[in-house]
C-alpha cells in the first residue's frame, strides 16, 4: 500500500515535471514543437486601432508593418533559421478601436485561437500595456513596436522587445543634455515642463527632469505639471507657465496635445526663448496642417528618422520608403511620419528575429531578436536592446524648425555636436 | 492667474453651451438621448474644414451653410427614427442604443472617408493674437467663436419663446401627450426641434478646430461627456439651463486646468455625480421647464 502511495506520487511528480519542461519549451503559435515540419507561412498576429483616440498612432504603424510584410513576401518570404528558409508572410490583425479591454481580449485571441507565431502589440504603450501580462501569462513573446513607458518593462519578464521607439527612460536624454549644456551656456536657465499624463509622457517627463536634476547645472525647473491626455486646451496653463518666468518651455504630449498647445501659444501672443515639442519633428506633415509652417518656427524638436537620412544596414533607405509609401498609400489619409517609419523598423526586427532565432519558441525569439541587438541599422538608426528588452538605440537627436517658405518646415540638428548640422538659434530675453 | 482662469473660463463656457444646446433641445422636446450629438459636431468640423481647404471658404460662411445643410439632414431623420423609437415602452432607454450604434456608425464612415490624423483650420482665419477683456487675454478665435454661440443661444430663446411654432415645443416639452390632445402635431414640432438640434451640433462643429485644437472622427465620445456635463448642471431638458451649465463647466475645467491640472478630466464625471445626487433636475431644473 506504501509503496503504491509512493508509486503514485513519484508517477504525479514525473508527470508534473514533464509538464513544466514542455511548458518551459513550447513553441509559439501554430508550428507547435515540431520543427521537422516546414510551415507553409509564418502568421504575424497583430492589433490596431483603426478608431479611438490611438488610431492617429496605431494606423500609421500597422500600414509600415503590412508593407514590409508585402515587401519580403515579394522575395519569396522571411528567412527562417529554424528551417533554413525563405516561408511566406501572413498577418492575422485585429481592431481593438483603442480600447485596451478589447485590446486585451484580442491579444488573448491572438494566442489560443489563432496561434500565431509572432505576436505584436499595438501601437503606444497605453494600448501595448494590456498585451505585455497576456503575453506573459502564455509565455509568448511579444513584440511591442512604440509602447515605451517604464512600467512596461521589468527583469522578471523575458517575454517582450521594444523595437521601434527608444524607451521613454532614455528618450529624453539627448533634450536634457541640450537644456543642461547648449541653453544654459546661452542663460536659458529656468525650464517649464508640462506633459500629458500618460505612460509615454509621462515617463519622458519624469526621466528629464532626473537628468536635468542630476547634471547640477544652473538649469532650474520652475513648473512641472501634468495634464489629462484628453487635454484639448491650453490656454489658460500657458498663461500659469507664463507667470513662473520660464527661458525653455518643454512640452511633452501626443500630436493632439502638440497641436493645440503650439495653435494655443500662437494664439496668446505670449513668448518663451525656447519651445520643445515631441511631434513638430516627428509627424512634421500633420503639425504643418494644423499648426501652420510659421507656428512651427523656432520649436525645438526630436529629430526622427525623417531627417536624419540614416544609411541602413537593413532594409530601404528613408527616401525609399517614403516613395514606397506614397505609392502604396496614395491620399495622405494615414500620415507618414515617425509612426510609419515605426511600422516598417517593426517587420525588420521580425524579420532580423526570425533569421536569427534558433526554434521558435519564445525564449527561442528573444535570443532571435537580441542576436540583431548592437547588429543592425535601420532607417530610425541603431537597433540596441537592453536586458529588459527596451530599445536603447534609436535615439533622436534634438532638432530646430524652421519654415522653408513653401508652407513646410525644414529642420536643423543642433544637438549633440557630433550630429549637429547647425547652431540651435534662441529667442530674445 | 484667478481673473485669467475665470475669464477664460466663460468664455469658454459660452462655446461649450453651444456644443450641449442641441442634445438638450432634443431631451427636452423628445425625452430620448442622442449619444451621437458628438459626432454630428465632428461632421459639422469635417465640412468646416473641407469648405475651407477645397474652396477657401470662411468659417461663417460654412456656419450658414452647416446650418441649413444640418436642418435639412436632421428634419428626415426624425421621421425615420424616432416615431418608431417612442412606440417603445422604454424611449429613453432604447435611444441611448440606437444612436449610440449611430454613433458607431458616422465614426467608422468618418474615419474611412477622412482618416485617423488631426485635421485643423488655421487659427488665423478668425484674428491673429489675443485680445484683453476684463484683464485677461484671450485669443481672439474664442472671442468669435463665443459670440457665435451667444448669438446661437439667443436665437434659439427667441424661438422658444417669441415664435408660435417655439409656443408649441414648449408645450411638447411639457408633456407630449397633452400636447397631442390638444391638436398639436407633435411629430411637426418635434422633427424640427431635432433638426435644430442636429444644426446646432454642426454649428458647434464649425468652430471646434478653434476651440478644441483640432478634430479627429473619434472626437464625438469627448464632446458627448462635456455636453451632458453642462445639460445635466443647468437642467436636463431645458435649453436655456443649457447657458449657466455651460459657464459652470467651463469656469470649473479652467479652474482645474489651473490649479489641479493633472485632475481636469475628472470633472465632467464629478459635476455629473455631484450634480444627480444634490440637484437631480439640475440647477435650473423644474422652474424654467413649466415656464
Amino acid at each position: 500500500m506504501k509503496a503504491s502511495v509512493f508509486g503514485g506520487l513519484a508517477a504525479l511528480a514525473l508527470a508534473a515535471g514533464i509538464m513544466t519542461v514542455a511548458d518551459g519549451a513550447r513553441a509559439q503559435g501554430n508550428m507547435g514543437g515540431d520543427m521537422g515540419s516546414v510551415p507553409k507561412e509564418i502568421v504575424i498576429g497583430d492589433l490596431y486601432a483603426s478608431t479611438g483616440p490611438f488610431a492617429s498612432i496605431s494606423m500609421p504603424v500597422y500600414d509600415g508593418l503590412k508593407l514590409w510584410v508585402a515587401e519580403t513576401n515579394e522575395e519569396g518570404g522571411a528567412y527562417v533559421k529554424a528551417y533554413d528558409r525563405k516561408i511566406p508572410l501572413r498577418i492575422v490583425s485585429y481592431d481593438d478601436q483603442s480600447n485596451t479591454a478589447t485590446a486585451a481580449t484580442l491579444t488573448n485571441q491572438l494566442i489560443t485561437q489563432d496561434k500565431v507565431d509572432v505576436l505584436v502589440a499595438d501601437s503606444g504603450s497605453v494600448l501595448a500595456s494590456v498585451s505585455v501580462p497576456v503575453a506573459r501569462e502564455h509565455k509568448v513573446f511579444l513584440i511591442d513596436p512604440t509602447g515605451t513607458g517604464s512600467p512596461l518593462f521589468s527583469k522578471d519578464n523575458p517575454y517582450i522587445a521594444l523595437v521601434a521607439d527608444p524607451a521613454s527612460v532614455i528618450w529624453p536624454k539627448y533634450l536634457a543634455d541640450f537644456l543642461t549644456d547648449e541653453a544654459a551656456k546661452e542663460g536659458l536657465t529656468r525650464v517649464a515642463i508640462l506633459y500629458s499624463t500618460n505612460d509615454f509622457t509621462g515617463t519622458q517627463a519624469s526621466a528629464l527632469k532626473g537628468f536635468i536634476e542630476a547634471s547640477h547645472s544652473p538649469v532650474k525647473i520652475v513648473f512641472y505639471r501634468g495634464v489629462p491626455t484628453s487635454t484639448s486646451d491650453y490656454t489658460v496653463m500657458i498663461n500659469t507657465i507664463a507667470a513662473t518666468h520660464p527661458d525653455m518651455v518643454i512640452e511633452l504630449g501626443y500630436v493632439g496635445n502638440d497641436i493645440a498647445f503650439l495653435r494655443n501659444l500662437q494664439d496668446s501672443g505670449l513668448k518663451f526663448r525656447g519651445v520643445f515639442s515631441i511631434y513638430s519633428g516627428s509627424e512634421p506633415e500633420v503639425l504643418v496642417k494644423n499648426v501652420g509652417a510659421s507656428g512651427l518656427a523656432g520649436v525645438f524638436t526630436y529629430s526622427p528618422s525623417n531627417f536624419m537620412h540614416y544609411k541602413p544596414t537593413a532594409g530601404m533607405d528613408v527616401d525609399q520608403f517614403r516613395a514606397l509609401w506614397d505609392k502604396t498609400y496614395p491620399g495622405g489619409k494615414v500620415a507618414f511620419g515617425l509612426n510609419s517609419d515605426a511600422g516598417y523598423v517593426t517587420g525588420l526586427a521580425i524579420g532580423q528575429m526570425l533569421a536569427n532565432a534558433p526554434d521558435l519558441t519564445a525564449l527561442g525569439l528573444r535570443k532571435g531578436i537580441f542576436a540583431a541587438s548592437g547588429k543592425m541599422t535601420t532607417l530610425a538608426g541603431p537597433f540596441s536592446l537592453n536586458e529588459l528588452g527596451e530599445q536603447t538605440g534609436e535615439l533622436m537627436p534634438i532638432g530646430q524648425l524652421a519654415p522653408d517658405g513653401q508652407n513646410a518646415v525644414k529642420l536643423t540638428v543642433v544637438y549633440p555636436p557630433e550630429d549637429a548640422d547647425g547652431k540651435a538659434v534662441f529667442g530674445p530675453k | 492667474m484667478l481673473q485669467q482662469a475665470i475669464v477664460s473660463g466663460l468664455v469658454f463656457g459660452l462655446y461649450f453651451t453651444l456644443v450641449g444646446l442641441g442634445l438638450n433641445l432634443i431631451f427636452g422636446v423628445m425625452r430620448i438621448v442622442n449619444i451621437a450629438h458628438g459626432d454630428f459636431l465632428m461632421l459639422g468640423g469635417y465640412a468646416a474644414y473641407w469648405l475651407f481647404t477645397l474652396f477657401g471658404m470662411s468659417p461663417f460662411l460654412a456656419a450658414v451653410l452647416v446650418l441649413v445643410v444640418f436642418l435639412a439632414v436632421g428634419w428626415p431623420l426624425y421621421y425615420l427614427i424616432v416615431p418608431r423609437l417612442q412606440l417603445a415602452r422604454d424611449a429613453e432607454m432604447l435611444s441611448l442604443i440606437l444612436f449610440f450604434g449611430l454613433s458607431q456608425v458616422i465614426e467608422a464612415l468618418a474615419t474611412i472617408a477622412f482618416g485617423t490624423t488631426e485635421h485643423s483650420i488655421p487659427g488665423r482665419v478668425l484674428g491673429i493674437g489675443p485680445f484683453g477683456l476684463l484683464g485677461a487675454m484671450l485669443p481672439k478665435a474664442w472671442g468669435v467663436s463665443a459670440l457665435v454661440s451667444a448669438i446661437a443661444v439667443g436665437a434659439v430663446a427667441l424661438y422658444l419663446y417669441r415664435t408660435r411654432l417655439g409656443t408649441l415645443t414648449r408645450a411638447v416639452m411639457v408633456n407630449r401627450d397633452e400636447a397631442l390632445a390638444s391638436g398639436i402635431d407633435t411629430n411637426r414640432v418635434s422633427a424640427i426641434a431635432f433638426g435644430i438640434g442636429i444644426a446646432l451640433a454642426g454649428l458647434a462643429g464649425v468652430f471646434a478646430p478653434f476651440m478644441l485644437g483640432s478634430m479627429t472622427p473619434s472626437m464625438g465620445v469627448d464632446v458627448n461627456l462635456a455636453a451632458f456635463a453642462v445639460i445635466v448642471v443647468g437642467s436636463l431638458g431645458n435649453p436655456l439651463g443649457t447657458a449657466l451649465g455651460g459657464m459652470i463647466y467651463g469656469v470649473s475645467l479652467l479652474l482645474m486646468q489651473t490649479y489641479l491640472s493633472s485632475w481636469a478630466n475628472l470633472l465632467p464625471n464629478l459635476m455629473l455625480i455631484l450634480v444627480l445626487l444634490v440637484w437631480p433636475t439640475g440647477i435650473l431644473g423644474r422652474e424654467v421647464r413649466r415656464a
